[in-house]
């Protein structure tokens, strides 16, 4: 499992709903600020701090395109958050097969 | 009874912190709910060379406690929680925690439903990205959390 890398980063960005939102947006695709605040109906600096504490996090990565900042989700850390739920995924996995195994058998 | 051909599925749904699963058993309700919360946890709760649960032991009413040991990648831990539910052979709910940890504990919640010869088991377990938990987990506890996720297997 790869949760022993995992930095408290990553923890505390999405810990809060607002962010968990935001990446949830960014995974269908790229967007500026701008675009992010309208459909949060948050305000700009708002979401520019909450986008600095996913960017801090290595959630997101962002681009300058032109004059403006096109933010994208980055997976790998996101993936690293799965692979601690991971562990307890097999345990059932395995638990529930071999309750399964056991009570046919007898 | 004939075996019932469905395996186990489980998925990590990492949006809500929290593992579904379901598995079919060619076994009454009755006698699925009855390997929940006994010693038979001993018998299942068991994943060879990974983890091994040696000891149940366990109070099973509503408010009462129940407690695992056994062996995980050749370390002790300790597994326990409270009866929350329980509606035989129906649903049962119990909590989850790394026995002494002061953490937050996660929720199980078995549901059994009878088939025809059978019975499907559905099991939710929540509570793992609580704000609550992820903020203890960026508190340094994360040594704790990782000694229950090898416990878990992995």
């Amino acid at each position: 499992m790869a949760r022993a890398t995992l930095s408290t980063d990553v923890f505390r960005a999405i810990a809060d709903p607002t962010r968990r939102a935001i990446l949830d947006r960014l995974r269908a695709g790229p967007a500026n600020a701008g675009a992010l605040a309208a459909d949060f109906r948050s305000s700009r600096p708002a979401v520019s701090r909450h986008l600095r504490v996913l960017r801090n996090a290595r959630l997101v990565i962002d681009t300058r395109v032109g004059r403006e900042r096109l933010y994208a989700v980055d997976p790998v850390p996101l993936q690293q958050v799965a692979g601690w739920l991971e562990g307890y995924r097999l345990f059932w996995l395995d638990s529930l097969n071999r309750l399964k195994r056991n009570l046919e058998d007898t | 009874m004939s075996k019932l051909r469905q395996a186990a599925e489980a998925v990590a749904d990492q949006a809500k912190g929290q593992i579904l699963a379901h598995v079919e058993i060619a076994a009454s309700p009755e006698r699925v709910f009855q390997a929940l919360a006994s010693k038979e946890v001993c018998d299942w709760w068991v994943r060879p060379g990974v983890f091994n649960t040696t000891e149940w032991s366990g109070d099973v009413r509503v408010g009462g406690r129940y407690r695992t040991k056994g062996i995980a990648r050749g370390k002790p831990y300790a597994i326990e929680g409270e009866f929350l539910e329980i509606d035989p052979p129906r649903k049962l709910v119990m909590t989850w925690q790394r026995a002494g940890a002061s953490d937050q504990p996660t929720v199980i919640t078995f549901t059994l439903e009878k088939l025809d010869g059978g019975t499907r088991l559905m099991l939710r377990h929540t509570g793992f990205t609580s704000a609550e938990n992820l903020t203890n987990v960026a508190a340094g506890w994360k040594t704790s959390l990782d000694k229950l996720a090898s416990a878990g297997g992995g």
